[in-house]
């Protein structure tokens, strides 16, 4: 599992150390449609270098792996860097959008990896190795047996099944199935991407949400909010598969209108104002409290970070990261392999932890000085108004103290 | 530690077109790239019009991760910025700062404050006030800064630089002191008395 050439789907056609870091000479040698727009296309807006190991927030803005999870906010909700939609799991990579990567950008992917392994040797801590399409390989065969892309990236030209995989007689890089949909297996419209990093359509989306959000391909649950159309890959498409993606479009619009007038407004098409339903109050009450908050600790499953409640720790994992759960993702059965290339097993113990910090040092100050901790622990027995209004002082004081950690 | 790179490109996307957006960025001394010098034109129809604003930029060990730290090397007389240090009011540069953002849109953030003063939060009360009881005067103010601090003749420069050779100072030496304070005469004595 973590084998350092991880993300063997590459086909370098050189060495990647002998090739210069000028990444749109790539499409040159490879005859893509590589230009300098699409050169921005997929740069990562926080490193400003090409993307590598992209993950997608649920408002459908990208970074690298690393980016994101360093521009998280270790005590609070974090925000989307563009757009500044607040979000609270750090989704795991999307793998589409890895191999397409690959695939555009060979020699500056490679360069990439090298990069941030080196990066990775020195705080010895290393993002998932992307363990090739395990899961949607599975699922791929159950509809098409020969379908097995992801090995063997130098297929010859014959295979391509259409007209609009070549470009002035070049194979297209790219082909169809790198970006299709995972439920209609069809070219992605409107993609949009789940907390676990798989790619549907919004409309297959919108058809799937009955309550909550479950991927068809890994089972698991998305939490937080209804995510987004990734702008970025919708318009990559679009402009790579035009002949394609109208007809697509030319479909969708069918099935909207007929949807329209089936059910008025049933199973709406559209992606307005769909949240999953969270009780906003109670939301907002977690949000003030911030006693219960693992800093800077997030769940190896779900991606929550930092965990807020119940957090279990493995006792076997011997990474410096840890391996830690959230108690919802503890008492479900699913458990994914670690965020951090953990070497994490189902016959590995866990245990509760109790060391988030605010909560002892509420303890502390509860038992030194009377403090404010005291009267959250003995907030239960006063009126409940009393309670929200002294958390809420209360609240003031822990924010300040937030913010002195996160600034030293 | 500093994002090397991205610094890297940073400043040469930022230099690309200094000219149209009227913002550039160079390092400070050639010795880090942690310690940078910003310029803004000052913008049109302002009392700034005309002036060259230089700003000194540190970036934290945590950049981008962490904002920038921006200030004012050139005197300018703004509701929003420090007449006495220099120091800058702006959210960017604190808690609505994202790595998303760059030294160059701090940048031309900066110089869209100097378009538009945020009185009613202020960095430098007394220059607010002013703003908002006497405008007039506030204009006249900022401008006579502008003027007197934002614009540095090439004939007075060449005098200043005499006259601090005449002391004593080595002339490389006083040039470049006087660079870095933006041809303010006593603070580049000031600075090259101290060594």
């Amino acid at each position: 599992m973590a084998s350092e050439d991880g993300c063997g789907g590459g086909n370098p056609p050189g060495d990647a150390a002998a090739a210069p870091p000028v990444w749109n000479a790539a499409p040159a040698a490879g005859a893509g449609c590589g230009d300098l727009e699409e050169d921005l296309r997929f740069q990562c807006c926080v490193c400003l270098e090409l993307l590598y190991k992209p993950v997608v927030i649920a408002c459908g803005h990208m970074s690298c792996f690393w980016c994101v999870h360093n521009a998280m906010h270790i005590i609070r909700e974090s925000h989307c860097a563009v757009c500044r939609q607040p979000y609270k799991h750090f989704p795991s990579i999307c793998q589409l959008l890895h191999h397409l990567l690959i695939k555009l950008e060979p020699v500056e992917y490679k360069r990439r990896e090298k990069e941030v392994l080196e990066d990775e040797k020195r705080v010895d801590t290393y993002s998932p190795q992307i363990i090739e399409f395990l899961n949607s390989k599975s699922n791929n065969c159950e509809i098409d047996g020969e379908n097995r892309p992801e090995e063997s990236n130098s297929r010859p030209p014959q295979e391509v099944t259409s007209d609009g995989n070549t470009i002035n007689g070049h194979p297209k890089k790219v082909k169809l199935e790198d970006v299709s949909c995972a439920l209609c297996k069809e070219l992605l419209y409107q993609p949009a991407v789940l907390n676990c990093g798989h790619v549907y359509c919004m409309s297959c989306l919108s058809s799937l949400d009955d309550g909550a959000l479950k991927c068809q391909v890994c089972g698991g649950l998305h939490p937080g909010d209804f995510p987004n159309v990734c702008l970025d890959l919708d318009h990559f498409i679009e402009d790579y598969f035009p002949a394609e993606y109208d007809l697509r479009r030319e479909k969708i619009k069918l099935l909207k209108g007929e949807c329209n007038q089936g059910s008025s407004s049933g199973t709406s098409c559209t992606k307005e104002g769909r949240g999953r339903p969270t009780n906003k109050e109670n939301r907002a009450h977690q949000d003030d409290d911030l006693s219960d908050v693992h800093i800077g600790v997030g769940c190896d499953s779900c991606g929550m970070y930092p965990i807020r409640g119940k957090r279990y720790k493995c006792k076997d994992c011997t990474e410096l990261i840890g391996f830690d759960l959230c108690e919802e993702c503890y008492n479900t059965e699913s458990k994914l392999p670690g965020r951090f290339n953990q070497h994490h097993t189902p016959d590995h113990r866990m245990e509760l932890d109790h060391s988030a910090l605010f909560n002892r040092l509420m303890r502390l100050q509860g038992i030194h000085e009377e403090g404010p901790g005291e009267i959250i622990i003995e907030g239960a027995f006063v009126a409940p108004d009393a309670v929200v209004h002294i958390i809420a002082d209360d609240h003031e004081e822990i924010e300040d103290n937030g913010e002195d950690d996160h600034l030293l | 530690m500093v994002d090397v790179s991205r610094v890297q490109k940073e400043l040469t996307e930022c230099n690309r077109d200094r000219e149209v957006s009227g913002v550039s960025i160079a390092l400070h001394d050639g010795s880090t790239i942690s310690h940078l010098t910003g310029t803004i034109a000052g913008p049109q129809g302002t009392p700034y019009e005309g002036g060259t604003f230089v700003i000194d930029i540190r970036l934290p060990g945590g950049y981008p991760f962490e904002p920038p730290k921006m200030q004012f090397i050139t005197k300018v007389w703004h509701p929003n910025i420090s007449s006495q240090n220099g120091a800058i009011c702006l959210d960017i540069l604190k808690d609505q700062w994202s790595p998303a953002l760059t030294l160059k849109t701090a940048l031309l953030s900066l110089q869209a404050l100097l378009s538009a003063p945020a009185p009613d939060d202020p960095q430098d009360a007394v220059v607010a006030q002013q703003y908002l009881r006497d405008y007039s005067t506030f204009s006249a103010t900022a401008r006579y800064w502008t003027e007197a601090f934002a614009k540095n003749s090439s004939t007075g420069m060449e005098e200043k630089v005499q006259k601090l050779v005449e002391m004593g100072f080595p002339e490389d030496m006083v040039r470049s002191v006087l660079k870095s304070v933006n041809g303010d005469e006593n603070m580049a004595l000031e600075k090259l008395c101290s060594g």
